[in-house]
């Protein structure tokens, strides 16, 4: 199956690959793995002290609907507040990239990437993560 | 053999007369055998156990091969033509599990009940793994000599094969956990071993 025109955009053409020093303590890292391919994938995050993604930065090994799946997660989270990012779905990382259904798992693994970055945040900043948002009064 | 389906008796499809469970051919008629539900051990005539002798595996499979080659079953019946191309197709798929030491060891843990499945969406979390994975993978990426890249591919091979060992030694000590994380492991050396081959080749060509 070949690749769909997105996919290949973002993989000759990846945005904010790189590393952020995973110490900072304004940033998160998620270092995910997918054993089906043997990918791996680190996504990080900077947090602004108003609880807002500034910046976001990954590296990925692995094909290109992985490399493509952490860019565009890369892009989508910025400016957006870490409950915000944390909704991100894998199907829409899927059906924006139009993946087929064999390179779904590389949109669960940037999924699980973005959840784990925020997570290192949250406890390197002593935030619980297992305290729910009381995000009632919002709906 | 552990199989109870490899050991059992079953009628011959054919003349009705008794065939051994792994038998391809009926003794009495010589009629073909569908392939039975044995493992995949059984019906190679294997022992089951991570530590294979890999050449009598092979003198089996390619043994049985000869037996079933469709030249020798030109001038048969459809279903005998059938029965031989199901019997070919399941000792395939039975020696391409057992030669390659990563689907051997995930398909023996499947067999003694701890499943691990490598194919599926999961996602693992192992930082000592993935962080080991990550700043080979960037060595890999950044070799830029081919002694650089020679010494990687190397050092990824060597891996590879101590994990072999590992898993072996899991397996004895009966530790199916260790053996199964060990399995994950195998996948991840692999994959590194094959992406310093790759940019081996790549940097010998001079691209």
């Amino acid at each position: 199956m070949a690749y769909s025109d997105k996919v290949i955009e973002h993989y000759e053409n990846p945005r904010n690959v790189g590393s952020f020093d995973k110490d900072d303590k304004d940033v998160g890292t998620g270092l995910v793995g997918a054993p089906a391919c043997g990918d791996v994938m680190k996504l990080q995050i900077k947090v602004s002290a108003d609880g807002i993604i500034e910046d976001a930065k990954f590296k990925t090994f692995g094909c290109g609907s992985a490399i493509a799946s952490s860019s565009l997660v890369t892009e989508w989270v910025k400016g957006k507040t870490l409950d915000e990012a944390e909704k991100i779905k894998n199907t829409e990382i899927a059906q924006e990239l139009a993946l087929p259904p064999v390179k779904i798992h590389c949109s669960v693994l940037a999924e699980d990437a973005i959840k784990a970055a925020i997570a290192d945040y949250r406890k390197k900043t002593g935030e619980g993560d297992d305290v729910p948002e009381a995000d009632a009064a919002a709906g | 053999m552990n199989a109870s389906a490899a050991a059992a008796i079953l009628p011959c499809w054919s003349c009705k007369g008794p065939v051994c469970g792994r038998a391809l051919f009926c003794s009495v008629c010589g009629a073909v055998q569908g392939p039975n539900a044995a493992d995949h051990f059984a019906r190679l005539g294997m022992t089951p156990a991570y530590d294979i002798d890999i050449d009598a595996l092979e003198r089996q499979y390619f043994g049985f091969q000869r037996r079933l080659h469709p030249d020798r079953f030109a001038g048969r019946s459809g279903k005998e033509k059938m029965l031989s191309q199901q019997q070919a197709t399941s000792l395939n798929e039975a020696y391409e599990t057992l030669k390659d030491p990563l689907k051997r060891a995930v398909y023996l843990l499947g067999l003694l009940g701890r499943a691990v499945d490598l194919s599926a969406c999961g996602t693992i979390s192992d930082p000592e793994l993935l962080m080991e994975q990550m700043e080979k993978r960037e060595a890999i990426a950044e070799a830029d000599t081919v002694e650089a890249i020679t010494k990687l591919s190397a050092s990824a091979d060597a891996d590879v094969i101590a994990c072999q060992c590992h898993i072996s030694a899991a397996f004895n000590a009966g530790d199916l956990d260790a053996a199964a994380e060990l399995a994950t492991r195998l996948k991840y050396l692999t994959k590194l071993a094959e992406d310093a081959r790759a940019r081996k080749g790549r940097l010998m060509r001079g691209a």
